[in-house]
């Protein structure tokens, strides 16, 4: 395993995350997808009881294991226990019930702006059956409907079943709905699903691939978009000394943004958090990441304060406190069928996070 | 108790000029921790909270104050120069407009609002219309005025006969009266542990896991009051210490009123009762930690003016304090409550 230097950013493993199907309270094919990512590479990996997935790796190489609930000190000298955390849950939708004609009443999971939902592709149930959001078309609408936002309530997905009988053969009530989209490259832009959080578990588990040059936990947590759940219950157990949770953000450069409001960019490096819902991201650690950037020459922005959450916010307010920033980034149309990214802004963020790693073991506390 | 006045009279104006907006508590707790000079040691936790501790035989008693004052966030400069921010805290956008905004680096500006037009005079103030003047136009004002910077209100404190009339009342006054009962008290029956908050005004998260670690047995939070006829029925300023009832979040904890209320007869501190339905205090965090914990508030009732500042009447101060300090050596019940 190396040592020293900066791992790369794997994009095998963003195009097989982001392919696999994770909503919130559903994440198995994901989580099975970053165990063959990482199991080769760290010191060990369990399951905890939310269904989180979490590694230890230890800079001594596994003979003290920076065990949960103890604190660096007696596990690696002086050097800080760091939990490094990203969300493998995704957005999507829920089978709520089975019309006795065969169509599908659902629910979202996680928030999706309803706008979108007509007319979209979701792949359901445990056969990944594919199924359409069905509208009228226009020609049948009044002028007046057309112009509205169908409620959620009057929405269903058609799998193309003719009875409730048929369509019960392959989809149950409670079964998730995932939306249906094929990774690609353009350039440096990747297209692909849930970019958000798929992209932190890229590049958490292309950083556990290297052997880091402090004790860190990485957790891959569920059921974030439901209330940062998994994280809060996991960093209990963990119980580091700092956290640092890697995101997929909303990139705000669109047609029509002014430019003081279209920030975070797409391109334009990882996006750091001063502050949103969730968080006041600890100042000190903070700047020590901004130094860090800045010694290696990566480009970092801001990320828009005062709206959204993350992980780190309940990590912070777990135990007796723990220091937490996050570093994210920029993805255009998160929570929607298909993000983009810059596959830069990946690569510079886990030398972002390599370089911090080195940087706390001399400059933390 | 003439200590305690002069304490408080010194104390409370640099406490209450002092920069600690939430999360950024740096100006405060430097002011309050010069104030506990020789009385026992201090740290900053990992919350950020300054938490002393007095070692001694009896229960583990915390004391909260919260130390962090309503602040505001930039969230971006626009092509004009003109900041604009999101609000730190549990406090009206209307009470900042005209206020003088305090950064971390000594930079100021003025927070004013563009009232939309044809807009009622009563009508409530959209935080999205506030801006923030740094007089520097608009290249200038991207460099002083950086997205992710907090500002606090600039608070010219005024004394007005028997009223304090200032800003940051909350909770810089109940810090004030915190440090005034720890120099006069006694010493005391409980292994004592104090903390001044972090980051309360966005939910008691300094509260939260300060008090997790230190995993007390009873606690008393000082905090401030706005009384409101429709809501605090009629506890009234100048009429001495509330003891808190309910709260959003909180009922008292029968054990920990009662040392409350013991205290109050032996000091002859005359105290009022108050239930509040909108405010909150850190009691909610703190009695919900670990196990639980049984909690009681102290409230200093305040008056709202209506824009920035708030009064509170000094004697009501003193007696605050005066209650604090007889707690400490007030013995907790034996038969139910605390855990020893």
């Amino acid at each position: 395993m190396s040592r020293g230097k900066a791992p790369a950013f794997e994009e095998r493993f963003l195009e097989t995350f982001s392919s696999a199907a994770g909503v919130s309270g559903g994440e198995e094919s994901v989580r099975a997808a970053v165990v063959d990512a990482v199991r080769e590479r760290v010191d060990s990996l369990e399951v905890d009881s939310m269904g989180s997935l979490v590694a230890h790796l230890h800079p001594d190489g596994g003979r003290y294991r920076a065990k949960p609930g103890r604190r660096a000190q007696r596990t690696g000298g002086r050097k800080p226990h760091l939990m490094l955390c990203a969300h493998m849950d995704e957005v999507g939708v829920m089978v709520t019930a089975i019309d006795k004609d065969g169509l599908l009443r659902f629910r979202k999971v996680g928030g999706i702006d309803t706008r979108i939902l007509v007319g979209q592709v979701f792949r359901v149930g445990r056969d990944g059956l594919r199924g359409v959001v069905g509208t009228l078309p226009p020609h049948l609408l009044s002028r007046a409907d057309r112009e509205k936002v169908t409620p959620i309530e009057d929405l269903y997905i058609d799998i193309g079943a003719a009875s409730r009988e048929e369509a019960q053969g392959s989809v149950s009530i409670g079964d998730y709905g995932t939306f249906d989209t094929i990774y690609e490259r353009w350039g440096q832009t990747r297209k692909g699903k849930a970019f958000d959080d798929r992209v932190g578990c890229a590049i958490l588990a292309s950083l556990v691939q290297s052997r880091p040059p402090l004790p860190v936990t990485a957790v891959w947590s569920v059921q974030e978009e439901v209330g940062l759940r998994g994280a809060a219950a996991a960093a209990r157990r963990v119980a580091p000394d700092l956290a640092i949770v890697l995101e997929g953000t909303a990139a705000g450069d669109a047609p029509g943004q002014k430019p003081d409001e279209s920030a975070p960019m797409m391109g334009h490096g990882p996006a750091l958090t001063v502050q949103d819902r969730s968080l006041m991201a600890n100042a000190r650690l903070v700047d020590l990441i901004e130094r860090a950037a800045r010694r290696h020459k990566i480009p970092t922005q801001w990320k828009r304060p005062g709206i959204g959450g993350t992980d780190a916010g309940r990590i912070a307010l777990s135990g007796a406190g723990v220091p937490a920033a996050v570093i994210s980034v920029p993805c255009r149309y998160i929570h929607a069928p298909a993000a983009y990214l810059d596959i830069r802004d990946a690569r510079r963020t886990v030398e972002l996070v390599w370089q911090t790693m080195t940087t706390l073991t001399k400059e933390w506390p | 108790m003439r200590s305690i006045t002069s304490s408080i009279d010194s104390i409370l104006p640099v406490f209450l000029a002092a920069y600690g907006p939430p999360g950024r508590e740096s100006g405060i707790r430097a002011a309050i921790k010069r104030s506990l000079r020789g009385l026992g040691p201090i740290r900053e936790d990992a919350g950020g909270n300054l938490h002393l501790h007095r070692p001694g035989r009896g229960p583990r008693l915390l004391l909260a104050a919260h130390m962090d004052a309503a602040g505001v966030i930039v969230t971006r400069v626009d092509a004009a120069g003109l900041g604009r921010v999101s609000l730190l805290g549990a406090r009206n956008a209307s009470e900042f407009v005209g206020t003088t905004i305090l950064f971390e680096d000594g930079g100021r500006a003025l927070l004013g609002y563009d009232r939309p037009r044809g807009s009622k005079d009563g009508a409530e103030v959209d935080s999205d219309l506030l801006f923030l003047e740094s007089g520097h136009g608009s290249s200038g004002a991207r460099r002083r005025l950086s997205v992710g910077a907090v500002g606090a209100i600039e608070d010219r404190p005024l004394r007005l006969g028997d009223l304090w009339c200032a800003a940051n009342l909350d909770d810089r006054a109940g810090c004030a009266t915190l440090v005034a009962a720890l120099r006069a008290a006694r010493a005391p029956r409980y292994d004592l542990h104090v903390i001044f908050t972090a980051q309360s005004e966005l939910g008691s998260r300094g509260a939260a896991t300060g008090a997790f670690g230190i995993d007390p047995e009873i606690a008393v939070v000082v905090d401030l009051a706005h009384i409101d006829e429709k809501e605090t029925g009629s506890a009234a300023v100048g009429k001495g210490p509330c003891l808190g009832l309910k709260e959003d979040g909180y009922v008292a904890h029968p054990a920990a009123l009662s040392i409350a209320k013991r205290a109050a007869a032996a000091a002859r501190v005359k105290t009022q009762w108050i239930i509040r339905e909108r405010e909150a205090s850190d009691a909610r965090a703190i009695r919900a930690t670990r196990t639980g914990v049984p909690t009681v508030v102290v409230a200093i009732p305040a008056k709202r003016s209506g824009g920035a500042a708030s009064l509170v009447h000094a004697k009501d101060l003193n007696q605050t304090a005066q209650l604090v300090a007889r707690i400490l050596t007030t013995p907790a019940a034996t038969s139910r409550g605390g855990r020893s």
